[in-house]
């Protein structure tokens, strides 16, 4: 096997998972409208429209500390 | 003034401010006078025949794309990084004494070194790679800028206080990490000054020169991995972080869909690094790698769209702040620039089209009506939106800044469009033949034919650079004769003098 | 596992790099022992071609003039054959440029004489009515840069066994020696003998001068590198 053949596997085969993971991806997204801590997704665009330093922030660092 | 426990600390956010508007002037006027170089080459000698070195366009022409790239664009990334980090990571810079140190340090050791590029490359102490010009101690001394960078990036992550990292964070970690690798691998040369004689006795010679680790193909290779990706860590992805924030915030409107802004985000970081072989088209380098520059290239309008539509669509209902707000305007713009240039490049990307567009003036067109157009409006932008909140003042004048908008908006379209058809016209000449099958012109021909656009271009970069003074005149008022503003006014819209 | 990367940042940065990487690991990194190969009759630089070609770089004229002929018929009837990977080996940096301001250089040694690039550089506009390129005078008093050229060819022969000293095959099936002094007072002279046979060729007095000396102009350097490009 030469360089340009393993070039090609190595080509496909980075291809192929990035695939599987783009729309494993999108699938995530879509699927499900909340995440792992019950947020909306489209919730954390809020980061920036609630940037002040007295805003609560969307998902704190001190919620987990105190569990 | 309210009482308020902590403030956001915008020192080092500031000194890059100062250091944006001053690079943007400098490499601007070193552009303009560039271009009228191409038009009148007596301009070449307009400090005198004695200073003609250094006032010559190919002495100049380093100094005008490092003073953008490294100097404007970068300082810009910088400015809005030390204000946006804060504020979507909710935490200020004052709380860190050592964040803090990093941040000035950062700040004091980048004007070092641009002050080390200027004078290296007035001297003409290059490497002859594009936008990577810089010997090999100006090379590690940026190395070392953008490792402060990244301390500052990851340190401010790391005292965070809201947890989700926001959409421009994460185009900010892609910026450092991708310059970095970038960076690094380009730059990879040897110092001559190592070397000694056969007989064992000392060269000497000049200890800042060092050559290549690549040779040819695979030099070109490498640098136009670079150059085409320092495009997409520098010119993409940071301004993308950038209107990510400050067009909602400015705005008052969620980003239109905020899953897709993370979809695009994976597309462009895959896809982008492959898109570089279209630099190298029918040039020596292997005909799989220049197939795939085109495929990519044309690949990379998903992703590139997906951001600037998704920008186009938070407006949805809102489009009398277009008209109302000179300041979304320039954003609006920017993105609509970014949508058309991230067109026009994969266009420029097909082969049969590159064999005329390679090598001719609708490259720089290219280069200019994502830079101007996108680039350059969005830090504009992005500096009008930060002023009033980190000096407290309101803008000095909307007025100025809509007079503004449509004298740079007139210069970039008098740019690209004269650039096209200089492009296409020396293009085609170069390629005709008469009926005997001889060329139909000489190279002079396709020179001489060039001049009324070489003109017309000058007076767009011109009238750009006019609005960009503008600009700095109007933050330099606002600096210090706006009305003070209380912090209730600076939610959302900035505040703006007549 | 996506919202698990969004709140950790160093792995959320490994993952950005992985995908930002692989394009550059596939793509690039395994051509690099092909395609430096040398074609027959490509010798490496001698010490004074080596230093014009640092003057042309000190002036960026790869800003302007490409060094790269592509394969159309327009294009090799105006510059030659069309360019061949291993014509490239030995160019530390490659100099194709990305703009043509001015006509590709690839060949230029071919059908441009020393007397011609003098008048040329001293006043483009005099030889080509047209022209807009800005006249190079000052190469005719600053002092090419031996030293630094020879501490190069020292460098790329220690490092990458650049053939320096031994035989190099030539397309007539000759060979060619490219020789590089011993020490750096050696190649000083080396570099003088080729400079001599260069100024012979020119009209300008103080060049001449200089030459007869024991100095070399940039001018004269750079006229090597230029009639080496083939």
């Amino acid at each position: 096997m030469n360089i340009a053949e393993l070039q090609a596997y190595g080509y496909f085969a980075l291809t192929a998972i990035l695939v599987v993971v783009l729309y494993g991806y999108i699938y995530h997204l879509y699927s499900k409208r909340e995440d792992a801590n019950g947020h909306d997704y489209e919730e954390y665009s809020n980061i920036a429209l609630k940037d002040d330093i007295t805003d609560a922030p969307v998902s704190a660092i001190s919620d987990d500390k105190e569990k | 003034m309210e009482n308020r426990p902590l403030e956001y600390d915008y020192t080092v956010a500031k000194m890059f401010m100062l250091t944006t508007i001053l690079l943007g002037i400098v490499g601007m006027l070193i552009g303009v006078i560039l271009a009228f170089q191409l038009a009148f080459p007596e301009v070449n000698t307009i400090l005198g025949s004695g200073l003609a070195e250094y006032t010559n366009f190919s002495r100049l022409r380093p100094l005008h794309t490092d003073a953008v790239i490294f100097g404007f664009t970068l300082s810009g990334i910088f400015a809005t990084w030390y204000y946006v980090g804060q504020r979507v990571l909710k935490v200020s810079m004052a709380e860190s004494g050592f964040l803090m140190f990093i941040g000035k340090l950062h700040f004091w050791l980048y004007l070092v070194g641009v002050v080390a590029v200027v004078v290296t490359l007035f001297m003409g102490i290059t490497t002859s790679k594009e936008y990577a010009e810089f010997e090999w101690p100006i090379d590690i001394a940026i190395v070392v800028v953008w490792v402060l960078f990244g301390i500052s990036l990851f340190g401010l992550i790391g005292i965070r206080r809201e947890k989700s990292l926001y959409i421009s964070v994460w185009y900010y970690i892609a910026t450092f990490l991708g310059i970095a690798m970038l960076y690094l691998f380009n730059n990879m040369e040897i110092p001559t000054m190592l070397a000694t004689a056969p007989d064992g006795s000392a060269v000497g010679g000049s200890w800042m020169h060092s050559v290549s680790m690549y040779a040819g193909t695979n030099d070109a290779l490498v640098q136009w991995w670079y150059g085409h990706n320092a495009v997409a860590f520098g010119f993409t992805v940071p301004i993308v972080a950038m209107i990510y924030y400050f067009l909602p915030k400015e705005s008052g409107q969620a980003i239109y869909s905020y899953k897709l802004s993370l979809l695009s985000f994976w597309g462009l970081m895959f896809v982008y690094l492959w898109a570089g072989g279209h630099h190298l088209l029918f040039s020596t380098v292997p005909d799989w790698m220049q197939t795939m520059g085109s495929i990519f290239s044309v690949i990379l309008i998903l992703p590139s769209w997906g951001s600037a539509i998704n920008m186009l669509l938070t407006m949805k209902g809102e489009w009398q702040q277009v008209a109302a707000s000179p300041l979304i305007k320039f954003m609006v713009l920017g993105s609509t620039f970014y949508m058309f240039s991230t067109l026009e490049g994969p266009i420029q990307a097909i082969k049969s089209v590159n064999a005329i567009a390679h090598f001719t003036d609708w490259i720089v067109g290219h280069v200019h009506d994502g830079v101007l157009g996108w680039v350059g409006f969005m830090i504009m932008a992005a500096l009008y939106h930060m002023a009033p909140r980190v000096f407290k003042k309101e803008i000095y004048s909307k007025s100025l800044m809509a007079t503004q908008f449509w004298i740079q908006t007139l210069g970039v379209v008098l740019y690209f469009t004269s650039m096209w058809i200089a492009g296409i016209t020396q293009g085609m000449m170069w390629r005709a033949h008469d009926e005997f099958g001889n060329l139909a012109y000489s190279f002079i021909d396709t020179v001489t034919v060039l001049h009324p656009y070489y003109t017309i271009r000058g007076v767009g970069g011109l009238l750009y650079l006019v609005g960009f003074l503008m600009f700095a005149y109007n933050i330099y008022k606002t600096m210090t004769s706006g009305r003070k503003v209380e912090e209730s006014e600076l939610q959302n819209a900035s505040p703006m003098g007549a | 596992m996506f919202h698990w990367l969004e709140k950790h940042p160093f792995f959320f940065a490994v993952g950005v790099f992985l995908v930002i990487s692989f394009a550059g690991l596939i793509e690039i990194v395994p051509n690099f022992a092909q395609a430096s190969r040398p074609v027959i009759g490509t010798a490496p630089y001698s010490t004074l071609e080596l230093a014009g070609r640092h003057v042309y770089i000190k002036n960026s004229c790869n800003a302007c003039h490409s060094q790269l002929v592509r394969p159309f018929k327009s294009e090799t009837d105006r510059y030659g054959h069309y360019s061949l990977s291993g014509e490239y080996a030995y160019d530390r940096p490659f100099l194709w440029g990305s703009k043509r301001t001015g006509p590709d250089l690839m060949r230029v040694g071919n059908y441009r004489t020393t007397d011609w690039h003098e008048n040329h550089m001293k006043a483009p506009a005099d030889v080509v009515p047209g022209s807009i390129m800005p006249a190079y005078t000052w190469m005719f008093t600053n002092l090419a840069d031996i030293n630094t050229a020879y501490a190069e060819q020292l460098t790329v022969a220690q490092f990458f066994s650049t053939p320096y000293n031994k035989p190099v095959p030539m397309k007539d099936g000759s060979t060619k020696v490219v020789a590089m002094g011993n020490n750096v007072t050696e190649a000083n002279a080396m570099a003088l003998e080729e400079a001599k046979l260069i100024a012979a060729d020119m009209k300008d007095q103080d060049v001449k001068d200089a030459v007869a000396n024991g100095q070399i102009p940039e001018i004269v350097a750079l006229i090597a590198y230029m009639n080496s490009l083939k």
